[in-house]
């Protein structure tokens, strides 16, 4: 069978699999680091941003736009080869902070519009009840924006994924990079790319499913709560016509 | 003690001055009614009370907490002031239970079970029980603004204010918000209410503020102020309150303007849906037959019109320039023709042209035409 030989040529021999699972794991640590590092970052910016001090505002806006507006490999190759170029850390914490640079932008702006589409009246009425700024602000826009920034979000996310392909060029051993090395070695490019494919969709798709997984955890705690009242009231029906 | 002292406050947005030097004291229990044109600075002066408008100068005073003074405890001295908006501003990510028990949960630190009794309670009395776990976009404006209003008290307030709380609302939602703002008056709330709804503010006003040139114009009991306005813009102002009136120059005038001013001086009156078809008819009838047939050159009437809650009746009134025509005679003649035998076609066409005239006989309750030959007017009074 021809599959069985590709599959033993490409995969087996030589324990290629195991070069493979590890290249995943370099773009895993990197998109992983990268998405935690860069929203965190990006929440500042987002701060900063919405900052009532005009110079601060300005800062971040002109650094989302200038982020957003360069090519996320010429940041890696900015990083390493001019940034980090003296200092002897390893290529893949390079690309950790060119693509946090590059996640912080893209979130940050992700979280601004989300924050500016919710109803400031909202906000008022919150206050008028005697909510502070920061309580409205984490009891009422929060939330609201957070469904608003969902799916951009997410879709940032599978982006990043993506573009952490190139980091093949700054020597880092990547999914993409295992992936093109088997495929020369063992002149079976069509097989590999598949593969690659393969893999890169179901990182997204585990993405997405961590995302449903919390959507459905957290109205799962939500729902027990609604459920208590109604007890409440059944019981006191009771010692009502009792 | 008075409830809110509000004293010589100032406000300007950019060079605009919308408030000169106001003043106002509301004792604990008063009802008071804030009317006067849009614009006027009612809704500004409303949202300083709760210093969502900081006013440039003066100061104002919850009891005796002092909200404009820099150390004030903004948010404690909130929870005694509800305020009520326009457009509801329900918190849209947020079922109706937990919209009511989010402030009391975590501002007055209570109880889960408990805020959720209270808020049912509450929820019972507006009559919105059902909907405690419905989400606020499938609720309809009359809704919302009950659950709103049931949203600040909650927080037992010591007075409500409403920045018209009807006025985004549906005609037909109109009366159930309402009804709620009367079962708060009974139960003694000081409130304070900027609203059109002229006779619902005689009907629960203790004190009636009129708005006007940057401050407060005129006030007074609703009878002093609706059947009495010392003053000459309140006397305007009522006036137009009272009354719809139009001009009429042209024989292309606009209509649809006319018949949408209508429905509106209808629904602001609550004249029902058939009445008010019944009213712009009649109108646009009359109107019609006197561009039509009115023998004069040049275009000029001036239509007003009333309602009379006493009665539930309204009066359309017409003054029409040019020479004396009355089109009731006339279509009479012509029916009188008819019923004598000597119909024909011609007669037949007339009453057709006339149909105008025949609609408006059959409608009104009462017909009245009076030639002014000194201003050269045609002169009706038609009650409906």
């Amino acid at each position: 069978m021809k599959i069985k030989e590709i599959v033993y040529k490409t995969l087996i021999s030589g324990d290629s699999y195991k070069t493979l699972l590890r290249g995943l794991g370099v773009t895993v640590q990197i998109a992983v680091f990268s998405v935690i590092l860069g929203s965190l970052l990006g929440i500042a910016v987002c701060a900063m941003r919405r900052s009532r001090i005009w110079p601060v505002r300005k800062a971040a806006s002109l650094y989302i736009a200038i982020l957003r507006g360069s090519p996320v490999l010429l940041l890696l190759m900015l990083m390493y080869y001019v940034v980090f170029a003296s200092s002897h850390v390893s290529p893949t914490f390079v690309a950790i902070v060119a693509f946090s640079l590059h996640m912080s932008a893209y979130s940050a702006a992700c979280f601004y519009s989300a924050i500016e589409a919710t109803d400031k009246n909202q906000v008022e009425a919150a206050r008028t009840l005697g909510f502070s700024k920061y309580q409205a602000f984490f009891l009422v826009t929060l939330p609201q924006a957070a469904a608003i920034a969902k799916g951009t979000y997410q879709s940032t996310i599978v982006t990043l994924i993506q573009w952490t392909s190139v980091v093949g060029y700054v020597t880092i051993t990547d999914l993409t990079r295992v992936i093109n090395n088997i495929s020369s070695r063992t002149i079976e490019p069509l097989f590999m790319i598949v593969i690659g494919l393969l893999l890169y969709l179901g990182l997204s798709y585990l993405c997405y499913g961590i995302f449903a997984l919390v959507d459905r955890l957290s109205s799962l705690k939500e729902k027990p709560l609604k459920k208590t009242p109604l007890k409440k009231e059944a019981s006191g029906n009771e010692h009502d016509s009792g | 003690m008075s409830m809110i002292r509000v004293e010589n406050i100032s406000k300007s947005f950019g060079s605009l001055e919308v408030l000169k030097d106001v003043s106002l004291t509301v004792e604990k229990g008063e009802r008071i009614v804030i009317i006067g044109e849009s614009g006027g600075g009612k809704s500004v002066f409303l949202r300083s009370m709760d210093l969502l408008e900081v006013p440039d100068k003066g100061s104002i005073y919850i009891g005796d907490d002092e909200l404009t003074s820099p150390k004030a405890d903004l948010n404690r001295i909130r929870r005694r002031v509800g305020f009520v908006y326009q457009g509801f501003h329900l918190f849209s990510h947020l079922c109706v239970l937990d919209n009511i028990t989010l402030a009391p949960i975590r501002l007055l630190k209570m109880k889960r079970a408990e805020a959720e009794e209270k808020a049912l309670k509450l929820l019972r009395m507006v009559g919105l029980e059902s909907k405690k776990y419905a989400m606020p976009d499938v609720l309809s404006g009359g809704q919302k603004q009950r659950i709103a209003i049931v949203r600040s008290l909650i927080m037992e307030p010591e007075v409500m204010l409403f920045d018209e709380p009807t006025s985004a609302l549906d005609p037909t939602m109109v009366g159930e918000v309402l009804a709620t703002l009367r079962l708060l008056a009974k139960s003694g709330m000081t409130m304070v209410i900027v609203t059109h709804e002229m006779s619902f503010a005689r009907e629960i006003a203790t004190r009636i503020l009129y708005m006007d040139e940057k401050g407060i114009y005129e006030e007074g009991t609703p009878q002093e102020i609706f059947d009495n306005p010392k003053r000459k813009k309140t006397r305007d102002f009522i006036h137009k309150m009272k009354y719809l009136s139009y001009k009429i120059d042209s024989r292309s005038f606009d209509l649809m303007q006319l018949q949408g001013s209508i429905r509106d001086f209808a629904s602001k009156y609550g004249i029902g849906e058939k009445k008010a078809y019944r009213l712009q008819l009649c109108t646009e009838e009359l109107i019609y037959e006197m561009l039509d047939y009115g023998k004069s050159d040049c275009v000029d009437m001036s239509l007003e019109l009333s309602f009379d809650e006493k009665e539930k009746s309204s009066l359309i009134r017409l003054s029409s320039k040019g020479v004396e025509y009355n089109p009731f005679e006339k279509a009479c003649d012509g029916l009188g023709d008819g019923i004598h035998g000597k119909a024909d076609v011609s007669v037949g066409g007339d009453d057709m042209v006339h149909l105008g005239i025949t609609i408006l006989k059959n409608t009104a309750r009462r017909i009245g035409y009076r030639y002014d030959a000194g201003n050269r007017e045609n002169l009706f009074e038609i009650e409906i």
